[in-house]
């Protein structure tokens, strides 16, 4: 017994104790912490995502696959082919008033020709509905909350050209892998073709054919035919336009939509898209949205936007070209 | 050691206070026990109630629910203790005591976070989480203490643990609840994990050390590192301008006040001294950025110098600092070989060295038995050792400042550094190269985040990653860095540019200085100094 009274045996049972306790506590705190993880539903060291199982996806759609991403129920899932030919790019003020500087080709040439090979552009606006599919699908973050708000129908917004990017990588790998692809979309696919979002010149020429018209319908602003001026979007393809260019929706109005071409002065020359690298990044959107006046919707319009921005106005379509 | 350095030296740890009472301010004599005592553990505990309704605690749910489960907890702890002592008729009494170590070390620490936080906003901003934590330990420490013994010893001694543990490691806002289980994981440790050392019952681990040493290896073992501010705490010191130098000005109050000299300074003399010996073999810098991160320089000062849990011979303080030196330097390779966060190695090794103060008292006691330690002694005996010590420890100081191993630019700052040693193969380059830029996208540099996605795209430097590689051209590019965006859209075809001026703000800031309202001219001015030969034609043309 020692002059403080604690018995040498009973101290050295307390220290072979602590010899153990020691890693047994650190082996209960490492389950204690793991599992106040696992109720949280969070896992912040991970580096990839889980895919989001908690977002809402409408089991059908009217007019929509359900089998297929809720993709257009048509032949080829909505994609439209758009036939190879050139068409008048740019804005011509003096057919034009409206149009902007931006749009004029050359100081000496207000409008420009552009061949564009054939390619399939989508019938509408990529929607909300589908959108969700891919982010379940992959576990892709939702920056924008309010980006799977809108009903089903609407067109996607809050989605910046990253998100559309990945969107169209995710949807291409889906198509090419699944056994309910149309086969001619399958053949494309599997013949080199991609899915992607439409360049500038791709755009245009589906908005306003060959015949160089200021809007899809004609040249004149019409209220019957497109979704502009108003509080909201509306559903994809909610406003008929029987002489739009190639039966497109909503290539006016509705939402902005991302393409793949950085945002270049004219003359458009595909080329330079790889130019200009030390700039900071602004990418050509297109159409206008809900809430512009008509003077934005038409055809030859350009919009600039940072590739991050994700803004309620803002969406995308699809191309599947080479 | 000295009659009179031990005065100034009192032994911590004995639970009892009894030895301590003797070389102490003693405040006051025990008043006579009652249960009125408890009204102090209620009191801080409806402080922390209190402290739950600041705005920043009540901007997070979780973070309120962490206040408030702290506050259930104590309030079923006093409400235990005070039902026990009613049943037996016993009440508890309380002692002041004073203990220097307790409140110079404090106040080291609170200078530590003064300096730093002038220059790392979210310190300040944590101040009110801090004061919740001292409520909390002290609550925990007293409730502890009554709940084993009569006599609770008031004194400063939690605010140099609850310093020590918040220079080192918080959780953030949602899940601070753990810092709170950290905190009381610390205090418990502190009373129940104790052995018989030179004869008297005291605690094996500095309680702060032990806590985060603990908590480290969770984080590590469950990979959850980002739960708390650690990666930000052990970047930003060096934000404070001439830390080395201030850090080693406030270290030397303690080591003329607590003999820790030899600790420390040992310790930092290997530490140097490695660096140096691999850098003169491998080409490149050991630590990434610094000979001794300003971390670890931080830690060899407060974490390993308590001397209840260190030994007390000089030769054992050379040891036990020879050994947190080699430990910090193995533990850097071993987390980076593991792809676990390296500044953890200050912590990790602590514990493990408290361990081994036994196991070092009884080799120095060996060897000065032995014949060769009678050869070595030399004949000369200072009168004061430990000033002979500091004046050691400032000319190796001065030494290494003077090469520049401490504040001011350092060869591994300077990211072409890097990428040229990456590219004629030098040992660790290309791994080092990509911590740099993975630290600098995180910080939203985007040329960084682009070269970091070239990497795993092209498969070169890092193991080819094609969703990785995705993801950083998506960071670059929201960030507007052209060539991400273009990279994007066509991974097989990696474009580049040179970092702009923004980039350059976030890469330049060697020794911590704010780049962020600096002149273009002075940005380019300082990359051409870094290397980046195109700021060199900028600053040539300007």
């Amino acid at each position: 017994m020692r002059a403080d009274g604690v018995a040498l045996s009973e101290t050295n049972a307390t220290e072979k104790r602590m010899r153990w306790g020691v890693p047994v506590a650190e082996v209960a705190l490492v389950a204690a912490v793991w599992f106040s993880l696992q109720l949280a539903g969070s896992d912040p060291g991970a580096t990839t995502r889980r895919p989001g199982t908690d977002v809402p996806v409408p089991a059908e759609l009217p007019g929509f696959r359900s089998d297929a991403w809720l993709l257009p129920d048509e032949p080829l899932l909505g994609f439209v082919e758009i036939p190879s030919g050139p068409f008048t790019m740019g804005s011509d003020s003096a057919e034009d008033p409206l149009a902007y500087d931006v749009e004029r080709w050359l100081a000496t040439q207000p409008q420009g020709i552009v061949d564009v090979p054939t390619f399939y552009i989508g019938r509408y606006e990529v929607t909300v509905a589908q959108y969700a599919a891919f982010v379940r699908e992959t576990g892709h973050v939702v920056v924008d909350p309010t980006a799977l708000q809108a009903p089903p129908d609407h067109p996607v917004t809050g989605v910046a050209w990253t998100d559309a990017v990945a969107y169209t990588r995710w949807l291409e790998r889906a198509l090419a892998s699944s056994a309910t692809t149309p086969s001619a979309l399958s053949e494309l696919l599997r013949t080199g073709w991609r899915v992607a979002l439409p360049s500038e010149a791709q755009w245009e020429k589906a908005a306003r054919g060959g015949d160089g018209r200021v809007y899809p319908w004609g040249d004149d602003a019409r209220q019957d035919r497109a979704v502009f001026g108003v509080r909201g979007t509306a559903p994809v393809g909610s406003v008929a336009c029987p002489e739009c260019s190639y039966g497109l929706a909503d290539m006016s109005g509705n939402v902005w939509e991302w393409t793949r071409s950085p945002y270049q002065p004219y003359p458009y020359d595909e080329a330079d898209d790889r130019a200009g690298l030390d700039t900071e990044a602004l990418w050509v959107m297109r159409g206008g949205a809900f809430n512009d006046t008509a003077q934005n919707i038409r055809a030859a319009g350009r919009g600039g936007a940072d590739p991050g921005a994700r803004r309620p106005f803002i969406g995308f379509r699809l191309v599947i070209t080479r | 050691m000295s009659a009179a350095s031990r005065r100034r030296n009192p032994k911590s740890g004995d639970p009892s206070g009894r030895q301590q009472r003797s070389t102490v301010q003693d405040g006051g004599g025990a008043a006579p026990p009652s249960r009125n005592a408890l009204y102090l553990p209620l009191a801080l505990t409806g402080l922390l109630a209190l402290l739950s309704f600041l705005p920043r605690v009540q901007a997070n749910d979780r973070l309120t629910w962490s206040f408030w489960g702290a506050v259930v907890v104590l309030l079923a702890w006093q409400g235990l203790l005070s039902l026990r002592l009613g049943q037996s008729g016993q009440g508890r009494s309380l002692t002041t005591v004073l203990r220097p170590q307790h409140y110079v070390q404090a106040t080291v620490q609170l200078a530590v976070f003064a300096y730093w936080g002038w220059y790392w906003r979210p310190v300040y901003d944590f101040a009110g989480l801090l004061l919740a934590q001292l409520a909390f330990a002290y609550a925990v420490d007293m409730l502890i203490q009554w709940s084993r013994r009569e006599n609770y010893v008031l004194g400063f001694g939690p605010f140099p643990i609850i310093f020590s543990i918040n220079l080192f490691l918080w959780f953030r806002d949602d899940w601070f609840y753990l810092q709170f289980l950290m905190v009381g994981i610390g205090f418990l440790g502190k009373e129940f994990v104790r052995w018989h050392r030179e004869g008297r019952r005291v605690h094996i681990f500095n309680p702060s050390a032990f806590a985060l040493g603990l908590f480290s290896l969770v984080l590590i073992a469950t990979g959850t590192t980002d739960l708390t501010w650690g990666r930000e705490i052990a970047s930003t010191l060096t934000l404070a301008p001439y830390i080395y130098s201030y850090l080693f000005v406030l270290g030397l109050v303690v080591m003329y006040l607590f003999s820790i000299t030899l600790v420390a300074g040992t310790a930092a003399a290997v530490l140097f001294g490695g660096s140096a010996l691999y850098s003169a073999w491998a080409g490149v810098p050991y630590f990434v950025d610094s000979d001794i991160p300003a971390a670890v320089f931080l830690g060899l000062h407060l974490l390993i110098t308590d001397p209840s849990t260190s030994p007390r011979t000089p030769p054992g303080k050379m040891v036990f600092g020879a050994l947190y030196g080699a430990g910090v330097f193995a533990l850097y390779w071993i987390l980076g070989t593991a792809g676990a966060p390296t500044f953890y190695d200050k912590l990790l090794c602590v514990p493990l060295l408290n361990l081994s103060v036994r196991g070092i008292d009884a080799f120095i006691q060996q060897v000065k038995a032995s014949p060769v330690w009678e050869g070595l002694r030399a004949d000369w005996v200072f009168t004061r050792p430990n000033l002979a010590h500091m004046g050691v420890w400032i000319v190796l100081f001065g030494a290494m400042s003077a090469l520049g191993k401490t504040d001011g630019t350092h060869q591994g700052d300077r990211l072409p550094f890097w990428v040229q040693s990456c590219e004629e193969g030098r040992r660790n380059a290309c791994d080092r190269l990509m911590q740099l830029e993975a630290t600098y996208c995180g910080d939203a540099s985007a040329w960084a985040c682009n070269e970091l996605g070239a990497a795993y795209a092209e498969g070169q430097i890092a193991p080819p990653d094609a969703e990785l590689a995705s993801a950083y051209f998506a960071r670059a590019c929201e960030l507007r860095f052209q060539a991400a965006c273009v990279n994007l859209l066509d991974p097989g075809d990696i474009a580049r540019s040179d970092p702009r001026v923004l980039d350059l703000r976030l890469m330049l800031r060697e020794a911590g200085r704010n780049l962020m309202d600096e002149p273009e001219g002075e940005i380019f001015e300082r990359a051409c100094g870094h290397g980046w030969s195109f700021a060199c034609e900028r600053t040539a043309s300007l």
